[in-house]
């Protein structure tokens, strides 16, 4: 409010004329002659543009990582609609090899919740499967495939309820096996090294070409019926699986429903997904944190950029900048236009450094997302709109206060003694 | 070697029959338990219970790969573990030590074609497979390095051309006065080296004070004594060249283009 007014205050009085009755020429709009300035030396000024390119890409990384991740685990989490999880007590799904017995009862139980649209139960074990003579090691996954979350069909067709002779394979374990559709594939489950034979052995039919969603990239896994896989990972006599993933009908039901199944089963975790985000964010606490160091660093870098070169600026043109004030230029208009000056500085280098970053993202990505293990769906580098306007602004905030010091210089710069010494 | 997850609780019971546990550190501190506590164990809630003695709490070795997990591990003798589990004579992996001069991967290769249903390998080979993580967390470091040094390197060159350009009357009143370009050019330099020596050891300061509070923080957020920052004579030697040498690149840059500038144009008056 008091720049406002202080701008029209002087905008009327330097709307005065002058002795000869034509009026300043800066008295409509002052700001584009600091405005020009940014074009005197090009050299400096393009330095400083790629310095705070450079940063600004930084910090568009950092904000893009600082949340990147989660973001996308969560969408990974969400992305076939079902919020809740539950694993064997003090493990999270497929964690660790633990398994939950009686898996068939508990889904049955579940189910009966009013708020619960559909419970599916999963099992994953290590499987070996026959080329030749030659066995491949897979992961297996057992499903029901009326209620399925663990993978998107590609090729093929999807098993259908009860089907036990059908088979869906990563493209990898196809590619492994040498199977293609309608081709038998032969499963069988862990050898025992003393006998040296399999305890079970399944021959399947190969239905569909699947993308696990879960599965890191090139994973060699294949999905059979939950009964199918039991059999082979010999979890069958207890009925036993390694999670159950919960649909909830309505999202405001879901932590009164977790709530509610974790009362009904103390044996078993029972997490949403909001609380599977929570385990996440503290295992990758590092990044978040190394975003938000690096995030701050970029940011005081492009002060201190923009204030040096704003300082010397300054200097060089005290001699101008007295002129203008001696001939009724205010000094809240000497301080909004060396501000301003900043600040246009710190948007045009933003702006290419959010072309740079961009670049950079992408590359960084590349080199996080191949961590072994990591699900091939994960990435780092997410955008949130919301994240990056605020970055903005603090940027182009920053850029303006990083000005204040050598505005603050010019404007109180005395008049007489400056054009004094400009003019010796 | 057996690794499961189990559930502890305390018992109010002594048994010095009793089989022995070792658990480490962090896992008597959240169980509460001193060398001596007896605790219940079982392998999920409800399942059978076996009652153990606390004979000894250890610290783990330091291992990055597992320091963000918080696992919670307990040590067994190999048969009251195996008792536990129901599983007797099974294990999940064999450590072999070999004689002098045996060579492991022949040994492992060996040991494949005896019989089915388990891999040797090397240790070597594991330790490789298992540094994956680290290595793509360097790869990143290093990427993200590479972009600090670009940053400093410009905002570097962009300060020495501004002190440079503050001083263009002063070259200008040199220039009259007789002194010759390369001496100027020179001076400009010396000047920034001794700017980017200054800088170099302020900086090699700044980045011994963050390794320190690093690894305070981190050490103190995981409970443990990993090192997670090390700033060796190697880096702190490679770091201050880069800066001299960036340093000096920007001052000759500056100097060159304040020596071939006319002098009357540098008085203002060009």
């Amino acid at each position: 409010m008091n720049s406002r007014g202080g701008a029209k205050g002087n905008g009327e009085r330097e709307g005065k004329e002058t002795a000869t009755g034509a009026p300043f020429p800066f008295s409509l709009f002052p700001f584009p002659r600091f405005l020009r300035n940014l074009t005197r030396h090009p050299v400096r000024n393009g330095l400083a543009l790629a310095g705070i390119a450079v940063t600004t890409a930084m910090l568009l990384n950092m904000v893009l990582l600082a949340g990147g991740i989660e973001r996308s685990f969560e969408q990974l989490l969400l992305g076939r609609g079902y919020q809740i999880r539950i694993s064997p007590k003090g493990t999270l799904p497929f964690d660790t090899e633990a398994t939950i017995p009686g898996i068939e009862r508990i889904r049955a139980a579940i189910a009966q919740d009013p708020s619960v649209a559909s419970v599916a139960p999963l099992a994953g074990a290590s499987l070996y499967g026959r080329r030749g003579d030659s066995l491949i090691t897979l992961f297996g996954y057992g499903i029901d495939p009326a209620h399925q979350a663990l993978y998107l069909l590609e090729q093929g067709a999807d098993l259908q309820p009860g089907d036990t002779t059908g088979l869906l394979l990563s493209e990898p374990a196809a590619r492994l096996l040498n199977a293609a559709l309608g081709d038998t594939v032969t499963l069988v489950s862990r050898l025992d090294p003393q006998v040296i034979v399999a305890g079970s052995t399944r021959r399947l039919v190969a239905r569909g070409v699947v993308r696990w969603l879960y599965d890191y990239k090139g994973q060699p896994s294949v999905g059979t019926a939950l009964p199918v896989l039991q059999d082979l990972a010999g979890f069958r006599d207890e009925d036993r699986g390694s999670a159950i993933i919960v649909r909830v009908q309505a999202d405001e039901e879901v932590e009164p429903t977790a709530a509610r199944l974790r009362a009904a089963f103390p044996r078993l975790e029972v997490n949403s997904v909001a609380d599977l985000l929570v385990h996440f964010r503290e295992r990758l606490v590092y990044f978040r944190q190394l975003s938000f160091i690096l995030g701050s660093i970029s940011l005081i870098v492009t002060v201190l950029l923009v204030a040096t070169l704003m300082t010397i600026t300054v200097n060089e043109r005290r001699g101008e900048i007295a002129t203008l004030r001696a001939i009724g230029m205010s000094r809240i208009r000497v301080i909004q236009g060396v501000m301003l000056e900043g600040g246009a500085l710190t948007l045009i280098g933003g702006a290419l450094g959010a072309l740079l970053g961009s670049v950079t993202a992408h590359y960084l990505d590349q080199i996080l997302t191949s961590f072994p293990g990591l699900p091939a769906a994960i990435s780092f580098f997410v955008p949130h709109t919301a994240s990056l306007v605020v970055a903005g602004l603090v940027l182009v905030a920053a850029g303006v206060v990083a000005g204040v010091y050598p505005a603050w210089l010019a404007a109180r710069a005395p008049i007489a003694a400056t054009l004094r010494t400009e003019a010796t | 070697m057996i690794a499961v997850t189990l559930l502890a609780a305390f018992a109010l019971v002594t048994g010095d029959s009793l089989p022995g546990v070792a658990l480490e550190r962090r896992t008597a501190a959240a169980l509460e338990a001193r060398v001596g506590d007896t605790l219940d164990l079982a392998l999920e809630p409800g399942s059978l219970i076996r009652r153990v003695v606390v004979r000894a709490i250890y610290e783990p070795a330091t291992d990055p790969s597992t320091v963000t997990r918080r696992d919670l591990a307990a040590r067994f003798h190999l048969p009251d573990l195996g008792a536990l589990l129901g599983a007797t004579d099974r294990v999940d992996r064999f450590g072999i030590a070999l004689q002098p001069g045996a060579e492991a991967l022949a040994t492992a290769a060996e040991l494949n074609q005896v019989a089915f249903g388990y891999r040797a390998a090397p240790s070597a080979l594991i330790a490789n497979e298992s540094s994956q993580t680290f290595r793509v967390v360097s790869r990143f470091h290093a990427a993200i390095a590479v972009i600090s040094v670009i940053a400093s390197a410009i905002f570097l060159l962009c300060i020495m051309l501004l002190k440079v350009e503050e001083r263009r009357r002063d070259a200008a009143v040199m220039r009259f006065t007789g002194v010759r370009r390369r001496t100027i050019f020179g001076a400009v330099l010396l000047e920034a080296v001794l700017v980017a020596s200054l800088g170099s050891i302020f900086g090699v300061a700044l980045a011994v004070a963050a390794s320190v509070a690093t690894n305070s923080y981190y050490q103190h957020f995981f409970d443990t004594r990993l090192i997670f920052s090390l700033v060796t004579f190697g880096i702190v030697r490679f770091s201050v060249l880069l800066s001299l040498g960036l340093g000096l690149a920007a001052g000759a840059l500056a100097a060159w283009r304040l020596v071939r500038t006319n002098p009357m144009i540098l008085w203002g008056r060009g």
